[in-house]
């Protein structure tokens, strides 16, 4: 069989002066080959060999999307041990949790801050041998802890181990077989802390195939025309796919932006033409170019507003015909196109995406059409680190808004009679959760089935809809089954609520807590001439609590009268990661904030005095 | 240690009739941070200005760079190596952040008016390299994001960032921080603290540092010089200093020896 860092020697062997990724550096974007690809790689190999990594040993990375994270990647499976990526925006007590259960013997660090945290726990890893550190600021010359290397000592240890062993990287990277670890992909649970998801070499493979064979995402297939920039964490299987996985399989070329908030700006220089985002994302983009406009002159934003309806009617159109233009959306597309989307497009940096998908998480429609209506396909589509995001897609063409697409070519897609749970199986199917067979035995069953936790239904019999996580469906007090999601989700569109969290579970009534969009709340507040100090004191504004309740009744009426939220508070911070209320993904992490909030939650439920607001 | 980069003797320094200075002696030597303390009125930033080249002082001498420099123009100063950043931003509001840092480069520009306009050869290749040297101090500062916007419309914090990537982009010999800190929060304090550290250990560039934050100067500088009155009273480690009983005196006014001792008991 082939592997990830085989297919990246060929390239390098076959076209070795094409770019195979581009970083910005001091302002200017440097070019990597596919040599230099493989080359860093291969030095990276040999220092590993030379560090006396075994097959089978866990080599983690703790970085920013970077092409060093690349050239990890590929020499750690080179040599056929398994990479454990880790949120940059892991704290300590995740990094920790995560180097122990992986028992990584060596460290790649980006740079002072995750060496600092590293350093904190230093004690309680016996298994880490050596930590290599990419950006040498702050800490060479300073840093007195024998097992820090800089990046430039490890490749130069390469080198050395190059010249004694030339041959030793090669025979790893040829005696690799099919079950080979690849990558330990740490899902960060909404319960419990992460597990590592082990997706062996046979696993990345199926997906590669899948990218190769254009039986994936898009359509016509990615090429080596196709341009990427990478900036979600590359310890997600998703931005694995897009980055790393799309460039060996097809060779489309990735972009690195200087860093995580200079990304907006490397897409308008870039102009990417894939696209992958989190719906948090896509509810960003969308929600600052109101906030842009709202400043703007008044021709400007009388011929915004005008285009934007126009556009809000494409969009619709092109939902009702599952992503195909008619003739009439064509002619005043083509218009618009002169006057308003193209300029739009080319700001956000969208001018040349021919493919754009959200997943990770369910995207609110509206959001959807607004991408559709200034052109840009935009597709839901479905999957999860452990069936190595393989599994529905909408297709061009094919869109079906509100679900998340058919089953992918290869894949085994059904739902679970009794349960209505997703049940996927196919070569992608990952091998189990590290140092966990109960964990796995729950989730692969012995037909070799994944349970993805998610609870759908098919729709047409074609395509898929998600109602919910199977464990957060509230059952309130009257026996009514309620997927808290949709709820959310369509408060959610609206651009001043960031977080929604609908509470219910064995009550009378449903609840929930809000959360305001500090920049878009803020915006609106100053237009009104609103002062405020902190996100705090601008939520408890009545104002604001009045414009949330104009929103929430707004959701109130699509909903059944028992799915109505009877009465809400407002969240007084911004949820956060480092305080445990949300992942590293951004996903609510129901039961923390169950506690955290369980006075404010209590009081809705309270029969004070205070009329129940309907 | 070396010989010092700079050398102030015996330094008054008057405003008819108000001293201002008295008898200000210190030495700043190659990659270090010197702080300067006091409370307000003390004469910190007279300092400055005296070195800097605003003020001449009546008396005493004060030598950078082997040069004499007691009442040379600042313009002088700033071309033997010497850069400032201000208590208040004294920034180009309108221009963009490239545009202000190169404004920086101004004494390594290398070309006359004549070169600019006809754009041959070496001023080209000048500007190309000063271009290189910005772009360093933008990654050095984490400002990229910020290149192409006006310096007017960012945050505060940033903004002093900027300022002294300025201040940098004179490839100074010895930098001056008029309070580099003040009016930021934590999170702001916490990152100039780091970028102060860096320009120490990685641009090796001695500085003197005037700061109210006491904890920050006590985390970061190597030597103390405490003034009170314009008269320097007591030059050390920042622990010598701190718990040195004129410089309790100096902030807490006049006190008994018991205060003095669980004050220092405190400090300790």
């Amino acid at each position: 069989m082939t592997t990830l860092p085989q297919r990246i020697r060929t390239r390098a062997q076959e076209t070795p002066d094409r770019i195979a990724m581009r970083e910005k550096n001091y302002g200017l974007w440097d070019e990597i080959t596919w040599a230099d690809y493989w080359e860093r790689s291969s030095l990276v190999g040999h220092a590993l060999l030379a560090l006396g990594v075994e097959v089978g040993d866990r080599v983690a990375v703790h970085s920013e999307n970077r092409c060093e994270w690349l050239f990890s990647d590929i020499g750690i499976t080179a040599v056929r041990a398994g990479t454990v990526g880790l949120y940059p925006t892991n704290p300590a007590p995740e990094v920790l949790h995560v180097l122990r259960d992986s028992g990584s013997c060596v460290l790649i660090a980006e740079d002072q801050e995750q060496v600092d945290q590293y350093l904190e726990i230093a004690d309680e890893l016996p298994d880490l041998r050596t930590v290599v550190y990419i950006d040498p600021r702050g800490i060479h010359d300073r840093y007195t802890d024998e097992r820090l290397m800089s990046w430039d000592a490890f490749l130069a240890l390469g080198e050395q181990h190059r010249t004694e062993h030339p041959d030793a990287v090669t025979e790893r990277l040829e005696a690799a077989r099919p079950d080979d670890l690849a990558t330990l992909v740490y899902t960060s649970g909404t319960t419990g802390p992460p597990k590592g998801a082990m997706l062996s070499m046979d696993n990345v493979e199926f997906v590669i195939e899948t990218l190769q064979s254009g039986g994936a995402f898009v359509d016509p297939p990615a090429s080596d025309r196709d341009l990427v920039v990478s900036y979600l964490p590359l310890c997600h299987v998703a931005e694995r796919v897009f980055t790393t996985w799309f460039n060996a399989a097809v060779g489309s070329q990735v972009n690195f932006a200087e860093s995580i908030e200079t990304v907006q700006q490397a897409l308008r220089e870039v102009q990417p033409t894939l696209l992958f985002g989190v719906p948090r994302i896509w509810e960003k983009i969308a929600a600052g170019v109101h906030i842009r406009m709202s400043g703007a002159s008044w021709f400007k934003r009388k011929n915004f507003e005008f285009w934007m309806k126009r556009a809000e009617w494409i969009g619709r159109t092109l939902v009702e015909n599952q992503g195909n233009h008619t003739a009439s959306t064509k002619a005043v597309y083509a218009i618009g196109w002169l006057c308003l989307y193209r300029p739009l497009r080319e700001r956000l940096g969208l001018a040349k995406v021919r493919y754009a998908a959200s997943g990770a998480a369910p995207i609110a429609p509206e959001v959807l059409e607004f991408f559709m209506g200034i052109g840009i396909p935009m597709h839901e589509v479905y999957g999860m680190t452990e069936n190595s995001a393989i599994a529905t897609a909408n297709m061009a063409g094919r869109v079906k808004v509100g679900t998340v697409g058919e089953p992918q070519v290869g894949a085994e897609v059904r739902i679970d009679d009794e349960t209505g749970e997703i049940l996927t199986r196919h070569r992608g199917t990952f091998v189990g959760y590290w140092n966990n067979p109960e964990a796995t035995a729950r989730t692969i069953d012995a037909d070799g089935w994944l349970h993805t936790g998610d609870v759908g239904e098919w729709v047409d019999g074609s395509h898929i809809k998600i109602t919910d996580r199977i464990k957060d469906i509230i059952i309130t007090a009257g026996g009514k089954n309620i997927s808290p999601s949709e709820i959310e989700n369509s408060l959610k569109s609206s651009p001043y609520i960031k977080e929604a969290i609908v509470i219910g579970d064995r009550r009378k009534y449903l609840t929930a807590l809000i959360g305001i969009e500090l920049d878009t709340v803020g915006n609106w507040a100053q237009e009104r001439k609103l002062g405020f100090t902190t996100y705090r004191d601008l939520s408890q504004k009545p104002e604001v609590i009045a414009l949330v309740q104009s929103i929430v009744d707004e959701t109130n009426r699509k909903f059944a009268s028992v799915e109505t939220i009877k009465r809400f508070a407002m969240l007084p911070k911004e949820l956060d990661h480092e305080e445990g209320e949300l992942t590293a993904t951004q996903k609510i992490k129901r039961s923390a904030i169950n506690e955290r909030f369980a006075e404010a939650i209590e009081g809705l439920y309270s029969d004070s005095s205070q009329e129940v607001k309907a | 240690m070396s010989q010092p980069v700079v050398s102030v003797r015996g330094v008054e320094l008057s405003f008819s009739g108000v001293k201002a200075l008295q008898g200000v002696d210190f030495d700043v030597f190659d990659n270090e941070l010197f702080a300067v303390i006091g409370p307000n009125g003390a004469g910190k930033t007279s300092i400055f200005n005296v070195l800097s080249g605003v003020y001449r002082p009546q008396q005493g001498s004060v030598e950078f760079a082997g040069s004499d420099i007691r009442g040379m123009r600042p313009h002088r100063i700033a071309n033997l190596g010497m850069a400032r950043t201000f208590q208040n931003i004294e920034l180009f509001e309108n221009l963009d952040v490239v545009d202000n840092l190169m404004l920086g480069r101004h004494a390594h520009l290398g070309y006359g008016w004549p070169a600019a306009v006809a754009w041959l050869g070496k001023a080209k290749r000048a500007e190309v390299a000063n271009r290189r040297r910005v772009e360093e101090i933008i990654d050095f500062l984490e400002i990229e994001g910020y290149r192409q916007l006006p310096v007017g419309m960012l945050p505060y914090g940033i903004q002093k960032r900027i300022e002294l990537g300025r201040a940098l982009a004179m490839e100074p010999k010895l930098l001056l921080l008029d309070e580099p800190v003040a009016g930021m929060n934590g999170e702001e304090t916490e990152d100039m603290a780091r970028f102060i550290l860096d320009i120490r250990n990685e641009l090796h560039i001695p500085m003197i540092l005037v700061e109210h934050d006491m904890g920050l100067v006590m985390d970061l500088a190597d030597r103390v010089m405490a003034m009170d009155f314009g008269k320097p009273v007591a030059t050390g480690t920042p622990h010598e200093v701190q718990s040195h009983p004129d410089v309790i005196r100096a902030y807490l006014g006049p006190v008994d020896d018991a205060t003095l001792a669980e004050v220092q008991g405190e400090l300790a």
